[in-house]
């Protein structure tokens, strides 16, 4: 005790002693400095990701079919959607699950994608046209509905003229024999007065002209993938907290419909032009960017400016005189041309783009189609069945929603939720509704039964493989019908009506169940012992954690936190070897010293004790100020947030801004650490000190 | 003076080789000696000659390459280092040339430095001894200073407390003068010398020094790591004379 005292008033009196000493306490103030920090950045990232991606959509735990090819990937993995062999029914997997005390929630799920089209201005126009002729045939015809119909005939006419404008500017650009000569023609025909005169002999044979001939030269229709998870919506959204409705609705308990991704929405669906000042608008706002020196935003600003079509043409001739005036009077030009007009209005500058974008949403927006799907429009989804034919089903659109921290991350940020029935639908699962209505449709056709094997082997030629129907789920997912596009039709609006129950929903298929646990601190224990429950393995199921689950987006944590500990590590060899060289240094300087102190009768522990002791005194004076630096600044930090300058940063912090925390586990770890690194690379020279020999005293050198 | 028969250092036929590289240096070439209790002893002799060596092996720094050195009736040849390290602290107190006080310690930290090593006082007889001895050396009011706050002389005084605040029954002083002026030089021999009266403490010191020299009980001359001779003081300072001139 009193020696312990001794060697600490010799270590404290030494740490500013020697410049060595002062080396030595830099090198462990910075790297305290940067474990704190860093350590606390990343934790701080970590849990506020894995808070929003465990509160959006991977729950604690999910299970899924050991029987699955691939990994779960929630998000979706390099190359698409990962093979998952489906469950027959999510019914007594909730039972089994629910078993266990720490389980609180079990949320059915099935990822899958599929390609929508969002058709094109002329294609919308027509479909319009036709369905008030529709309205005509059925109802008889009315002053109004003529005025409508007009209308809009105008409005294919100018289309055609304005195909035509550019069909000239392009023959001027290229040569003329590149232009296909039947969609000249068709053209040509088009913009005739005499068809614009017969229009309304074969209203239907006239559309279906344009439909096939004219519609296919605009160029503007998408054709795009979306990602969808079919889920128990209501249950969903109890459960998710990190959900949020936008704009719309939630869809109405046990009924079928569809709540897009906001960022889907907004990236994909909304008018080009109004996305890119939205985007502008918002990295000047939020980021404080500006058009003068963002390179990104002047190129948003030269695709505005010059791609204007996609609003010339939603504009029919009455909307086209309203814009043009009202874009005239803005800009107080003379100008008629509404592209010009346009292109001028939208040529933005830092100067006057808040009152442009303001001009842009009071005065041109209320004239156009903002989105392409409306809010409450049907969403026709196509997709290819697990079995290989194609299935389509109608699926209402309520709202928009986001996950809040996700929200512009495009690769979670743009998963669209979809009620189980639909999705089961899709997937190629039968209700047994569905079933019925075939084995009726089957009677009333006189189609014979054909069995699974035979049909097999009429689709996929003599040597079919076995596995493929072991697979599949027999009896359930009908993987030897094809429901034909009109029965599918004919059933889509009795089926949007339906209210499925909660005992429907939860008999059926699935492809894995979210978990939500009482206690997330017990989740690992929670997974092995849900791992080793017979019930599931009976059941044939696969339990992981969210971080597994998640996929790609798991291992970008996973690889961050390995970069940083890689850079830790590196961090830590170096200061090893300088402090190891310094404590050298430091020791061969008192080398008299210790001489003396072994002359006089101290032993070689005791010489140990106090080199070492030294050490840990410096590690814990500038080990405690860097650590209390670290601190300073993440609190700072804490308090003022780092803003998410990009979308990358924006999806790692999980929102707008971070706002890091530090827990005692940073402080302890980075002290631990230094402490322990610098007392590892003193030893060495400790080591050394102890074969100093007590003659080393006696010797005169002065 | 009185010597009690057992004498406190023995020495018998001791010789020491230095290794340099592979040319083996003698520093001492057979040397025989016996120290009493209560004597005062000077180890005089031209550079090279092997004094500094004699005190380690007297000293239990270092080891003879043969023949026997006993400290306090011990061999020290059959003892393991921490034994040798123990009986240094109880035993033997230094006295070096450059002072060698631990610079970081006060004056009165580095006096207790070898007590707090014993483990045998508490605090306040530590700072009883301490004080006292401090006292005797002069220096009682700047226990709390720092050695570079102090000068030569006074360090090494801080130096001969330290050496005696264990009641060593030996103290080596190697060349205790070299680096000090005459005057302070005799002031330091002076103290020496009232310790070894009041307390029979065995002094043992090498100098170079004839005026040095002639406060000893003895001189043991030393050349070429071979004794001389001992003799008086006074018959030392003649030789010394004669040698000079």
């Amino acid at each position: 005790m009193i020696t312990l005292k001794l060697l600490l008033q010799v270590a404290f009196r030494n740490l500013f002693k020697s410049w060595v000493n002062l080396i030595i306490g830099g090198v462990i103030f910075f790297a305290t400095f940067l474990v704190v920090t860093g350590g606390a950045l990343l934790d701080s990232i970590d849990s506020s990701m894995s808070r929003s991606i465990i509160g959006s959509i991977a729950g604690h735990l999910q299970v899924y079919s050991d029987k699955s090819k691939e990994e779960l990937a929630l998000f979706g993995a390099m190359g698409g959607e990962t093979d998952i062999a489906a469950l027959d029914s999510f019914a007594p997997i909730k039972a089994a699950l629910e078993k266990h005390p720490n389980v609180q929630t079990v949320v059915p799920m099935g990822t899958s994608g599929a390609l929508i089209t969002s058709g094109n201005t002329v294609d919308l126009t027509l479909a319009r046209l036709r369905a008030l002729y529709r309205k005509n045939t059925a109802e008889g015809e009315t002053a109004e509905r003529r005025g409508q119909i007009d209308s809009l005939k105008q409005h294919v006419r100018q289309l055609a003229e304005l195909l035509q404008s550019e069909l000239a500017t392009r023959r001027e650009l290229i040569r003329e024999d590149q232009v296909d000569p039947a969609d000249a023609a068709a053209l040509e025909r088009a913009r005739s007065e005499a068809f614009w005169a017969d229009f309304d002999k074969d209203p239907l044979g006239s559309l279906e002209f344009l439909e096939n001939q004219l519609a296919p030269q605009v160029a503007d229709g998408d054709l795009l993938y979306i990602r969808y998870v079919g889920t128990d919506l209501a249950s969903f959204q109890k459960t998710f907290d990190r959900m949020q409705i936008v704009d719309g609705e939630a869809v109405p308990p046990g009924k079928r419909g569809m709540l897009l991704s906001k960022f889907f929405y907004e990236e994909f669906l909304k008018l080009k032009s109004a996305r890119r000042m939205d985007l502008i608008k918002e990295a000047r706002d939020m980021n404080k960017k500006t058009i003068a020196l963002d390179p990104l935003l002047q190129r948003y600003v030269k695709e505005t400016s010059t791609q204007t079509r996609e609003i010339v043409f939603q504009l029919d001739p009455i909307k086209t005189k309203q814009a043009t005036a009202r874009l005239q009077d803005i800009l107080k030009s003379q100008e008629t041309d509404l592209s010009r007009l346009l292109s001028s209005f939208l040529t933005v500058n830092d100067e006057n783009f808040d009152l442009r974008y303001k001009q842009f949403y009071e005065q041109l927006v209320p004239l156009l189609d903002l989105y392409r799907i409306k809010l409450g429009d049907k969403l026709t989804i196509t997709a290819f069945s697990r079995t290989g034919y194609v299935q389509s089903v109608s699926v209402p659109i309520y709202g928009t929603y986001q996950f809040s921290g996700l929200e512009k991350s495009p690769l979670a940020g743009a998963v669209n939720l979809m009620d189980l029935v639909s999705f089961r639908e899709l997937y190629g699962y039968l209700t047994e509704e569905a079933k019925a209505e075939i084995a009726q449709l089957k009677q009333k056709s006189g189609a014979a039964e054909v069995k699974r094997e035979d049909a097999e082997e009429a689709l996929f030629g003599e040597e079919s493989s076995p596995t493929l129907v072991a697979e599949a789920t027999p009896g359930l997912i009908n993987d030897d019908e094809q429901v034909s596009a009109n029965t599918a039709a004919l059933r889509s609006e009795d089926m949007l009506k339906r209210v499925y129950s909660q005992k429907e929903l939860e008999d059926g298929m699935v492809l894995s169940a979210a978990i939500i646990l009482k206690d997330p601190e017990e989740l690992n224990a929670t997974l092995a012992e849900l791992a080793r429950t017979q019930e599931l393995k009976d059941l044939k199921l696969r339990v992981v954690s969210w971080q597994q689950a998640v996929g790609i987006i798991g291992q970008f944590v996973l690889m961050m936190k390995m970069v940083l500990w890689g850079v830790i590590v590196i961090l830590f060899v170096v200061v090893l070897a300088i402090i190891n060289n310094a404590v050298m240094m430091a020791t061969l300087q008192r080398v008299r010293e210790v001489g003396t102190m072994r002359a006089i009768g101290a032993q070689r522990s005791f010489i140990l004790s106090m080199i070492l002791l030294e050490t840990v005194v410096l590690g814990l004076a500038f080990g405690g100020l860097g650590a209390g630096a670290g601190s300073a600044l993440i609190s700072w930090l804490g308090n003022v947030g780092i803003p998410a300058g990009t979308e990358e940063l924006y999806f790692f912090f999980s929102g707008p801004r971070l706002l890091p925390t530090l827990g005692a586990n940073n402080l302890i770890t980075a002290f631990a650490l230094v402490v322990g690194v610098s007392l590892f690379s003193t030893l060495y020279p400790a080591f050394l000190a102890t074969r100093v020999s007590p003659v080393t005293a006696m010797q005169t050198d002065e | 003076m009185s010597l009690s028969a057992e004498p406190i250092v023995s020495i018998n036929e001791v010789t020491k080789d230095y290794h340099l590289g592979k040319v083996v240096v003698p520093a001492l070439r057979g040397v025989t000696l016996q120290v009493h209790p209560g004597e005062f002893i000077s180890i005089a002799g031209p550079s090279g000659s092997g004094k500094t060596t004699l005190l380690n092996l007297i000293g239990c720094v270092d080891t003879a390459t043969s023949g026997v050195v006993r400290v306090a009736g011990k061999d020290t040849k059959q003892l393991s280092e921490r034994k040798l390290t123990d009986l240094r602290l109880h035993t033997i107190g230094f006295i070096f040339q450059s002072f060698n006080l631990v610079s970081v310690l006060s004056v009165f930290q580095n006096v207790e430095f070898p007590l707090l090593l014993q483990k045998k006082l508490n605090a306040s007889q530590r700072r009883e001894r301490v004080m006292a001895l401090l006292e005797q050396v002069g220096l009682a009011n700047h226990a709390k200073h720092r050695p570079n706050e102090l000068s030569g002389g006074q360090r090494q005084r801080v130096a001969v407390a330290r050496a005696l605040v264990t009641q060593p029954q030996i103290v080596l002083a190697d060349e205790p003068t070299a680096n000090l002026d005459s005057v302070t030089g005799q002031q330091i021999i002076d103290l020496m010398k009232a310790m070894n009266r009041e307390r029979g403490t065995t002094f043992i010191f090498s100098t170079h020094d004839a005026k040095v020299m002639t406060h000893a009980n003895a001189v043991v001359r030393l050349a070429d790591g071979k004794v001389l001779d001992r003799v008086t003081p006074a018959e030392a300072g003649v030789a010394l004379a004669a040698g000079g001139h």
